[in-house]
């Protein structure tokens, strides 16, 4: 089976500090590999490249060393204008701040991303709502997110995610805006994507107490993978 | 995507309504602009343009109506024995005074037709007949002299220079570009009112061509044949002076700068909210390209905005602009509404609104994407 991400050596330097043009090694020599139906961990403290590594993993930035495919797909060596199809195809994303567009509805959120794969406009509203329901939130779907609270958006967030039916996941602190019974409810959510629909979920967290939840944890630091742990069932 | 921009303007409707309504602002203001630019341009060449007959002999270098000097009166009948010319006319334009019973004076620009074929006569009455003016000292003026001269009636008596001239028509349409009173009176009384007028001058001549010649032809033939006049056919006469009062008086170039002033106002109102809207946006746009989205999906939503501002403001102010014609009318303007003025302002809107947009198109070529994880 081929595995969904292969990453060797996978490199980011910043040339543009946030206060003139000094040189951040954000993520340095990164080999990873995830396979289907996979959920991964990424732990590490604040600066440690989460965000960084995420975001290359992705492709919604470009790594400047090293080598990345997805699903066989060489990433490096693809174009700046075919990363949307690569990106269309393979990977969905969950933030921490949400980011739904607030003058949508959770329903229409949700719709936004079968639109723009051109699904049939009554196929999408129905998958939307199945979506919505299989998130638990069928009876706020015409609500607009800011009448939503925190945990229920990121609901809204993950069935977005899903109507993308995309095989990759990255979660980048999903549960970071969360209460912990709310965290735990998302993240069970996750954990059912992996486990029942073959999807590879690569989530970056500070929540040590979800650790449980894991197929395989990642430990991060200074731009470095320095420790694995693989969970048992 | 249109559907979504349509959502993001909903949303904020203060911001909307306040975009709108510098929108409407800029497209009422392109509107009566246009709209009374053409009013007047009209107006410049009434006469010309109301006034059978293919061609017009003038002073040599008369640039427009108005102020054309005097030719001598022989002239009209080598005119009339010119090969291609059907029938020719005479008619007088010619500054003069009216004394008010105040005692003030009045400018008036007088027209003198022969009453025998109407022509460069009044064309349409409110009331009596142009042919009343014939054998005496009597005049016509326009409804719209009311302003200028007062209440005028027929069977009023008024004095242009000196000489007391009775009212036996009211004419309707007839505005001029300078605003002075039109006053119709026979071509023999207008040789005698005096002035720069003298009893053996004209001041036009006007010439019908025969069937079977072209204009041009006959306009050829007249300038082979009448030496120290210009000839011209009836539009270029008409254009002539309409653009001398474009262009010499500098308003055309006025009402230029209040169309390009009220474009550009409209464009920052419009550009500067959909950019802010856009930067405010920036994040779910952001996602949106993450979750699979071209530039292209988003550029649509950010144009569809600007596309349904432009259209709504121009409604708003197309039915805003009808409203106006007619308070304008009342204040002695014309201001012309007509489907081409509106499809030049729908055109202006929908540019204006559109080039505001492009500002916005940049922000997303360049969306960071570290932006997207930020919390
Ligand atoms: N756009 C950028 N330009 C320059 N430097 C950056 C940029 N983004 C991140 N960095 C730097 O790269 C390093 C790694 O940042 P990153 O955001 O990946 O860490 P993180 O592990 O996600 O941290 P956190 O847990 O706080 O989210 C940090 O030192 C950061 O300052
Ligand atoms: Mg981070």
């Amino acid at each position: 089976m081929e595995p969904a991400i292969v990453a060797c050596g996978l490199t980011k330097v910043y040339k543009e500090g946030p206060v003139g043009p000094v040189e951040v090694h954000a993520v340095g020599g990164v080999d990873i590999t995830v396979n289907e139906g996979e959920l991964i961990g990424l732990f590490g403290p604040s600066g440690s490249g989460k965000t960084t590594l995420l975001s290359m993993l992705g492709c919604i930035l470009r790594p400047t060393g090293g080598s990345l495919e997805v699903f066989g797909n060489d990433v490096i060596a693809i174009p700046e204008d075919e990363m949307p199809w690569i990106r269309k195809r393979y990977i969905s994303f969950i933030f921490q701040g949400f980011n739904l567009f607030p003058a949508l509805t959770a329903f229409e959120n949700v719709m936004l991303v079968l639109e723009l794969r051109k699904v049939p406009p009554d196929d999408a509203a129905r998958r939307a709502e199945q979506l919505i329901a299989e998130v638990g939130l069928a009876e706020r779907s015409s609500f607009l997110p800011r009448d939503l609270s925190g945990g229920q958006k990121q609901r809204v967030a993950i069935a977005r995610a899903l109507a993308a039916d995309s095989p990759i996941i990255i979660a980048d602190e999903p549960t970071g805006n969360l209460d912990h019974s709310n965290g735990v409810h998302i993240m069970r959510l996750l954990r059912a994507l992996a486990s029942d629909r073959r999807k590879s979920v690569i989530v970056a967290t500070h929540d040590s107490r979800t650790q449980g939840m894991f197929d395989r944890i990642l430990f991060m630091e200074d731009g470095e993978i320095f420790g694995q742990k693989e969970m048992v069932k | 995507m249109f559907h979504i921009a349509l959502r993001i303007l909903t949303y904020d409707k203060v911001r909307s309504l306040i975009t709108l309504l510098g929108v409407v602002f800029a497209v009422t203001l392109i509107f009566s602009q246009i709209g009374i630019y053409l009013g007047l341009m009209q107006a410049s060449s009434v006469l010309i343009d109301n006034t059978p007959g293919d061609i017009w002999v003038t002073s040599k270098n008369s640039r427009n109506f108005d102020f054309a000097h005097p030719i001598p009166e022989y002239m009209y009948y080598h005119a009339l024995g010119t090969p291609g010319v059907e029938w020719a006319e005479k008619l007088i334009v010619a500054w003069n005074v009216i004394q008010q019973k105040d005692g003030s004076t009045e400018q008036i620009e007088v027209i003198g037709f022969n009453p025998d074929t109407g022509i460069g006569g009044p064309w349409r009455m409110k009331a009596g007949e142009p042919g009343a003016v014939k054998n005496g000292n009597f005049a016509i003026v326009d409804e719209s002299a009311t302003r200028r001269l007062g209440k005028i009636g027929i069977g009023d008596y008024k004095d242009v220079n000196r000489k007391r001239i009775q009212i036996v028509g009211i004419s309707e349409g007839v505005r001029s570009f300078t605003t002075a009173p039109l006053v119709f009176t026979s071509y023999n009384l207008a040789q005698r009112l005096g002035g720069y007028i003298s009893p053996d001058s004209t001041v036009f001549i006007i010439v019908k061509k025969l069937p079977g010649y072209s204009v041009r032809e006959v306009v050829a033939s007249l300038q082979q044949r009448l030496s120290g006049v210009d000839v011209f056919t009836k539009e270029d006469f008409s254009f002539r002076t309409r653009m001398y009062w474009t262009i010499e008086t500098g308003v055309g170039f006025s009402f230029l700068l209040t169309i390009i002033i009220s474009f550009l106002v409209g464009m920052l109102i419009v550009g500067q909210t959909i950019y802010n809207s856009t930067v405010e946006h920036l994040k779910e746009f952001g996602t949106m390209k993450a979750l699979g989205a071209e530039n292209r999906d988003i550029y649509q939503i950010i144009f569809a905005q600007a596309i349904l501002n432009a259209l709504i403001g121009y409604v708003a102010s197309l039915v805003i602009t009808l409203v106006s014609v007619k308070l304008y009318d009342m204040t002695g303007m014309t201001m012309v509404v007509s489907w081409q003025v509106n499809l030049m302002t729908l055109v202006l809107t929908m540019v204006m609104c559109l080039l505001a947009a492009v500002i916005s198109i940049r922000k997303i070529r360049r969306i960071d994407p570290a932006i997207l994880f930020r919390g």
